[in-house]
């Protein structure tokens, strides 16, 4: 006997069943486009941008989080119950599609069929068990969203409509399965092909065949019809994320990771500069908020959000969306809430993690660039003063420019104004110039390089903040001034390597300089240590010690360095414990997104947070690669009174140390 | 109305002051300028009026040599409407009643309404350049104003007294006013009035220098001489007891 079954059995071939099926799914299809232009309609409402360069590799992007579902499976949990299920559901809509493929056009118009033999077994065994794994894993994501409710999970309408219908499509698929084959296949071979259909045929079995063909062609036009209204409500219900989110991974930022748009000043004819209103945004920070799940991934990561701060970047895209689809012209600024958009740090945490692509960062620097730019506010009166002192002494701490290098006056380093044949430039940043504790970093730095046989420069008086506090605050045009007088300084003196200290510096030079045509190499002096330190030139007497590790945002996340500061720790004779947040995961010190510089008045404090983690190590010090960092850990011990048992420290310390 | 707002550019207090080669005032080099703290007050206020009464002119002053102008073009970012450079490479050593007059001179036919100054410039801080502006043009003065009120042509200030004391004083226009802290919290220039503020009128003027006379010369400019001052202690509380120990033999006699 052939191994295959009969396509529409019970429900009645030819146009009897067709035609309304067809005019039905036509039916369903036309709400599905309406729906889809509508939604283009609104994301219209935003600026310009291009985002279909570099296809290729958009296009491996996409494949890899949509059908790898790569980043979904990044978070164990309810990650793997979505991964399952996407791929059960896809295997499910392949495997209807064969079988429209075959009935409705092969064998329908050339009498083809190929869902016959062992290609049918198998077929019939993998849909069987997909089926299976998708009601189990819905089932498991119905339990987490219903009973176990995780903190922060927000469910609404949409959800119960999801999980409702989509379970009852997967349940009246193998009751027809069932009754087809407790009238078909009992008894035969085959059946043993689809065991969960078996089971359902055993079941069912006593309702005798008149009631089974009865209750198989009601199922089969109700099992139809809500396919169908499933396809029709996708842009109208968060099943719209099946286009959104999976068209969000070829739409992505392709970096540099973080990097914001740098403003055209020269342009006359810009008279409003950040976002206040809808309108001001791209059209992509609008699709953003279509692609958003609201699997609170973003927010369970946020370090404002952890500390009692009103930011929850999940919220601040859901508002995006809300305004953007219910009332446009609203003003956005007020509608997110000044304290939200002062409050984020660009730990960049939402943006790593977000499956959906969405970049939560760039549209909070928008809104602050329309605070700041547009009204001259900031978060606080210290942030406006930290930004005229830097007009004034090009540093946000108020000291005067002119000792900007008197740190190293004793070290036997030249400025690049005395001697600018060096091998580097190291460039200073503000901490390490002015703020003591981060001056012995500097120290330390200087030290390594001269025990390495390393000639370094650095600006002195020249040098002036990089500008980063005060771009990630908003103050583009600052920013600007700063970038420009810097690069036009270093280009001077044909410096080829630039190694900085700060990550935040680093950050700033590598990428955001390069919207200013600065070419130079530069990179973060962990990298350059290891680099010393594999070549040979920098001797390290390993000496054991126990520590943590704290990865700065800018070096982790931003830069994805990880690997350098762990040899350099390892290298040093350090016995690393890491805290439960490392890597990606990092929780950040606080002072990111130039929050440096403003003061911290809502809920707990972020250094304190991130101190008692690393107190939970055990380990006697905590090191770290940012002045930043440093300066908050500092701070952090004392408010978390582990003074005498933690001690912050600079990765270049540590090696000094062992010299 | 027609209101007039005088300025100064001082150095930043946090610079490394270094004393000039006539030891009669500081060096000029390695200084980092920005505007006069109590200059600002003045220049807020004025704008604060020009948003309540909308019709007004705001004109800012500065005497100095050219690099004053980088500080006017803050003052007009922050929304005055024409700026007055008063070339004048001296300025730095005039005494007063030589600023007092240029300022007078210029200010004799042009009818202000009200002339905000600050209450004392933050390097020289003699304090008197707007009481006698007001004195040579024959108007009222009220200084140190920390709270300011117009009304149909009325002025009311609050003024700050010795020992935390406060007046509160009625006039009419024309005025003088010099502004204390307090007064106001200054604005921060927004991006469109930064780029607006460098099309606006800033005409350079020559002074009248003629019967202008310096009555008063400065001899001598000195820092005063470090006497004891704190020591604070750095490091693990082992070391720390130990410099202790060492700072109380050597300087006390508590071991002794």
């Amino acid at each position: 006997m052939e191994f295959t079954r009969e396509i529409y059995w019970n429900v009645g071939h030819g146009w009897t069943t067709l035609a309304p099926m067809y005019v039905l799914l036509l039916a369903a299809l036309a709400v599905f486009v309406l729906g889809c232009l509508q939604r283009i309609k609104v994301y219209r409402l935003g600026q310009p941008l291009d985002r279909t360069d570099q296809r290729g590799e958009r296009i491996k992007t996409l494949l890899g989080n949509v059908l790898l579902q790569t980043k979904v499976f990044r978070v164990p949990g309810a990650g793997t119950a979505h991964a399952l299920f996407f791929w059960c559901f896809f295997t499910l809509f392949i495997g209807t599609s064969l079988i429209v493929a075959q009935a409705d056009f092969t064998d329908l118009l050339f009498g083809v069929k190929f869902l016959k033999g062992t290609f049918y077994k198998f077929f019939s065994l993998i849909l069987d068990l997909t089926g299976l794994v998708a009601i189990i894993m819905l089932g498991g994501l119905l339990v987490r969203r219903y009973l176990l409710r995780p903190e922060g999970l927000i469910t609404k309408r949409d959800d119960a409509l999801m999980h409702g219908l989509l379970l009852t499509i997967l349940v009246t698929g193998f009751a027809i399965e069932g009754a087809r084959m407790a009238v078909t296949e009992l008894g035969t071979p085959l059946a043993a092909w689809s065991p969960v259909g078996l089971v359902v045929a055993k079941m069912l079995n006593g309702l005798g065949e008149a009631g089974l063909r009865a209750l198989h062609l009601g199922l089969w036009w109700f099992h139809l019809l809500l396919a169908l209204v499933f396809i029709a409500i996708i842009p109208f219900t968060k099943f719209r994320h099946i286009l959104t989110t999976s068209a969000n991974s070829f739409l992505a930022d392709r970096g540099p990771t973080g990097k914001l748009t740098t403003i055209n000043l020269e342009d006359e004819s810009i008279e409003k500069f950040g976002a206040s209103v809808l309108s001001d945004l791209r059209w992509k920070d609008i699709f953003d908020a279509d692609a958003c799940t609201l699997c609170k991934r973003c927010q369970d990561r946020c370090p404002a959000f952890a500390t009692g701060k009103p930011l929850s970047p999940m919220q601040v895209i859901s508002q995006i969306g809300e305004t953007a689809f219910t009332n446009p012209a609203a003003n956005l600024v007020d509608l997110v809430g000044r304290e939200v958009i002062w409050a984020c740090t660009t730990c960049l945490a939402c943006q790593d993690i977000c499956p959906a692509s969405i970049e939560h960062v760039s549209k909070i620097i928008e809104m602050r660039r329309n605070l700041v730019l547009m009204e001259g506010e900031f978060p606080g009166e210290e942030v406006m003063t930290a930004m005229e002192q830097t007009e004034v002494n090009g540093n946000p701490l108020g000291m005067g420019y002119a000792s900007r290098g008197d740190w190293a006056e004793t070290l036997g380093i030249k400025t690049l104004a005395e001697d600018s044949a060096v091998d580097i430039l190291y460039f200073v940043g503000c901490y390490a110039s002015f703020d003591k504790r981060n001056i012995a970093v500097a120290k330390s730095f200087i030290k390594l390089c001269q025990a390495a046989g390393v000639k370094v420069g650095i600006l002195g008086k020249e040098e002036k903040c990089c500008g980063e506090p005060m771009r990630k605050m908003g103050n583009e045009y600052l920013y600007q001034s700063l970038a420009m007088e810097t690069v036009e300084i270093i280009k001077g003196y044909g410096i080829q390597k630039i190694v900085t200290t700060c990550p935040h510096c680093f950050n700033t030079l590598a990428k955001d300089y390069r919207d200013f045509d600065f070419p130079v190499e530069v990179q973060p002096h962990t990298v350059f240590l290891e680099q010393l330190i594999s070549a040979g030139t920098l001797q390290i007497n390993a000496e054991a010690f126990s520590c943590t590790y704290h990865d700065s945002c800018y070096l982790g996340r931003h830069n994805n360095l990880y690997e350098a500061p762990r040899n350099l720790i390892h290298t040093a004779g350090g016995n690393l414990t890491e805290m439960a947040k490392n890597r990606d995961q990092a929780f950040c010190c606080s002072a990111g997104g130039g929050r440096i510089m403003a003061e911290e008045t809502i809920g707990e404090r972020i250094n304190v947070k991130r101190v008692r983690m690393a107190v939970e190590t055990g380990a006697a010090q905590l090191l770290s690669n940012c002045p930043f960092c440093l300066t908050m850990f500092e701070d952090g011990v004392k408010g978390a009174d582990v003074e005498a048992q933690l001690r912050p420290k600079d990765i270049a310390e540590i090696l000094a140390e062992r010299l | 109305m027609n209101i007039l707002i005088c300025i100064k550019q001082v150095p930043d207090m946090e610079s490394k002051f270094k004393i000039n080669n006539e030891g009669s005032w500081y060096d000029r080099a390695d200084l980092a300028w920005r505007m006069n703290e109590y200059d600002e007050y003045a220049v807020e206020q004025a704008v604060r009026l020009k948003e309540q009464v909308g019709d007004a002119d705001l004109t800012v002053l500065c005497i100095g040599p050219d690099q004053v102008k980088e500080t006017m073009k803050k003052a007009l970012a922050m929304g005055c409407d024409r700026g007055v450079h008063v070339a004048d490479n001296d300025a730095y050593q005039r005494e007063p009643i030589e600023i007092a007059s240029m300022i007078a001179d210029f200010a004799k036919t042009k009818n202000f309404d009200i002339i905000f100054t600050g209450m004392q410039s933050q390097d020289r801080g003699s304090a008197q350049v707007g009481v006698m502006v007001a004195e040579l043009l024959g108007i009222p003065a009220i200084t140190t104003i920390v709270g300011f009120a117009f009304e149909n042509g009325a002025v009311q200030v609050k003024r700050e007294l010795e020992g935390g004391g406060k007046a509160l004083v009625n006039t009419t226009t024309p005025v003088l006013l010099t502004c204390q802290l307090g007064l106001n919290t200054p604005r921060y220039p927004t991006l469109p009035n930064i780029m607006k503020a460098k099309k606006k009128e800033l005409l350079t003027i020559a002074p009248d220098l003629s019967g202008l006379g310096a009555r008063q010369e400065t001899t001598a400019f000195y820092f005063p001489e470090r006497k004891g001052g704190g020591i604070v202690l750095e490091g693990e509380l082992p070391e720390l007891a130990e410099k202790l120990i060492h700072l109380l033999k050597e300087k006390t006699g508590v071991l002794a």
